[in-house]
């Protein structure tokens, strides 16, 4: 990423100082929400975590029992119970069902079993091995409520994996990118304004400047013709006009044609 | 007639005889079932029986080795022996030793028949059959669409024929749950066995009549106690039960009305030799008593070899057999599993 804090592009106006500062009070808004968020789920994936470790500790045992309920079962009921019983299966009695749960605005799945149909399987084993048959199906009916569960418990920690990722994707880039670049912009655009009216104030001032030395000049100017004007008059009194004098003098000073040296 | 076989049945049996007490010597004993008992994994196990009469079936399975692969090799022993003294057999024994597995055979059609109702690949449901229970025409099983062609085109020539004609017509076929049409076939298959066996006569008929009754005894209280709490009714159950054996009939007309363990235990105990079997057990508590029941068998089948001159060990044999191989199956699963603690649960020995 070149230059971490670089600024957008745009006109540096009053009014685009306006929308940038609605932009960057939108942004730390949204910062300190999904903040917010992020700490809520985490909460919540940490209490999944713990429950899925308990779980799979008791699912090792729970398959354990149900795998030696099945031993016990072959035992008095023949090998060829297995074969039988599935054998005699039309479609399943235990289905599972999902919906979603929505948790701090995450739709999380959530499974849950059901019985569908009686099992017709009532019978099995009716010389000899029913009852073990019997405690097989309950031990395994256990084991597949606590998969059910776990199933459960490892899909909503994967879904709030990604989502806790995500979130904090969105709190990390607004933090260390958006907001940082809206600041930037903002000083831009205020530096910006600050120098255009530095500029027309300078301005202004050497405008201000010029007017005065005009007027100036032209009080000096009207001064000076002033005085002359009060010369001449005098002059003319005694019966010379400086001015044509002055004029001659210095039309002296030019060369005169008919004057030969 | 009795006591005089001594003079004519080696004329016939003697070599399967000596061959059938030859394989039960070979059967696994305690000190074996505590040396499977203490192994860490299943390689130990492996290990442990290549000592013994498995050693051939197990040493050329790659490592990883699996409980199910254990049990199918053993299995697969006992159908080889079996196999042989079938080849060696004549009339009568030769139909006796068919009557012995006919048992799987009616687990195996009945899976084949399911199966297909429920459109599953029939390759696949042949590999699932016990290999004991196969007859030539298995296969055809899964042609048929219906019961009645089912009946009709395979089952007709089977030997199972007889047994779907005496208990079911053939409307009852469609409607009977699988269950219910598994052991309505057995109970007309132990009657039929019990009825042979005494044709048979001599030591054979006693000795086998006394297993049979125990099976059937057995099978009773089974479906009494399976059933309780489920739709089937007393009509229904009080069908099932076989018309011999000693609780037949007033044992029967007991069980029928039972709703709980409690009564059953009490409706037992009338008779000494279930009494002893249902005192082992607390009130209440029902999972030891297939335990029980199997002790018990093996028991009266290691009895059975304590006589000469009849087909009983044959019989007792395969029984003998099949649990040992539970017991095997029971011990990997054991290893396997990690339940080491449990082992000596359910292993039954045998000496």
């Amino acid at each position: 990423m070149s230059g971490q804090s670089q600024r957008l592009n745009v006109v540096p106006t009053v009014t685009m100082l306006g929308v940038m500062k609605a932009r960057l009070v939108g942004a730390t808004r949204g910062h300190a929400l999904l903040k917010k968020k992020s700490d809520a789920l985490t909460v919540q994936f940490r209490q999944i975590l713990k429950k899925i470790v308990s779980t799979k500790e008791s699912m090792g045992d729970i398959m354990k029992n149900s795998s030696f309920a099945l031993t016990e079962a072959k035992y008095v009921a023949g090998e060829n119970i297995k074969h039988i019983v599935q054998e005699n299966v039309q479609s399943a009695a235990l289905k599972v069902r999902s919906h979603q749960e929505n948790v701090a605005g995450v739709k999380l799945p959530k499974f849950e079993y059901f019985i569908d149909g009686e099992t017709k399987n009532d019978l099995t084993g009716l010389a000899r091995g029913g009852q073990q048959v019997q405690a097989c199906r309950t031990a395994y009916v256990k084991a597949i409520e606590l998969l059910v569960e776990l199933a459960t418990l490892q899909t909503s920690f994967l879904t709030l994996d990604e989502a806790i990722k995500t979130t904090n994707r969105r709190v990390n880039a607004l933090e260390n990118v958006v907001k940082p670049r809206l600041e930037n912009t903002i000083t831009y655009i205020k530096g910006e304004l600050d120098e255009l009216e530095r500029e027309d104030f300078f301005r202004l001032k050497k405008i201000q400047g010029y007017k005065r030395r005009e007027v100036e000049k032209q009080r000096e100017a009207a001064k000076a013709y002033a005085e002359e004007k009060f010369v001449e008059e005098i002059s003319l009194r005694r019966g010379i006009s400086v001015s044509s004098a002055h004029d001659m003098l210095s039309q002296a000073a030019q060369k005169d044609e008919d004057i030969i040296f | 007639m009795y006591g005089f076989e001594a003079l004519t049945f080696n004329i016939h049996g003697g070599y399967l005889e000596a061959i059938v007490r030859g394989y039960r010597s070979g059967l696994l004993t305690a000190a074996d079932y505590n040396n499977l008992c203490q192994c860490e994994t299943l390689d130990d196990i492996k290990m442990h029986l290549s000592a013994t009469e498995y050693g051939s079936y197990l040493q050329n399975e790659p490592s990883p080795l699996h409980t199910t692969t254990i049990v199918e090799k053993c299995t697969l022993k006992l159908v080889d022996e079996y196999k042989h003294m079938l080849a060696q057999a004549t009339e009568p024994l030769s139909t006796f030793l068919e009557y012995i597995t006919y048992g799987h055979m009616i687990d195996n059609v009945v899976l084949i028949v399911t199966g297909t109702l429920h459109e599953r690949d029939v390759q696949e449901l042949l590999e699932k059959c016990h290999p004991l229970g196969m007859f030539d025409s298995i296969a055809t099983l899964a042609v048929a669409q219906n019961m009645r062609e089912l009946y009709r085109l395979v089952l007709v020539d089977t030997p199972l024929a007889p047994y779907f004609s005496e208990c079911i017509t053939s409307e009852d076929l469609d409607d009977m749950n699988i269950e219910i049409m598994r052991n309505t076939l057995y109970k007309a298959y132990l009657e039929d066995f019990y009825r042979f066996c005494k044709t048979l006569g001599g030591a054979t008929a006693e000795i086998m009549s006394d297993l049979l009754a125990f099976e059937a005894d057995r099978r009773a209280v089974n479906i009494t106690i399976n059933s309780i709490g489920t739709e089937l009714t007393r009509d229904d159950r009080r069908k099932l039960y076989s018309n011999f054996g000693l609780l037949y009939p007033y044992g029967h007309e007991e069980l029928a009305v039972c709703e709980d363990i409690d009564q059953v235990r009490a409706a037992m105990e009338k008779y000494p030799p279930y009494q002893s079997i249902f005192s082992k057990l607390s009130y209440g508590e029902s999972q030891m008593l297939d335990k029980a029941f199997y002790e018990e068998e093996v028991k009266r089948l290691c009895l059975a070899f304590e006589q000469q001159f009849h087909y009983g060990v044959f019989f007792a044999y395969m029984r003998l057999r099949e649990q040992e191989i539970r017991n095997l199956m029971w011990i990997s699963e054991c290893v396997a599993q990690n339940q080491k603690s449990r082992v000596h649960d359910s292993v039954v020995f045998i000496f």
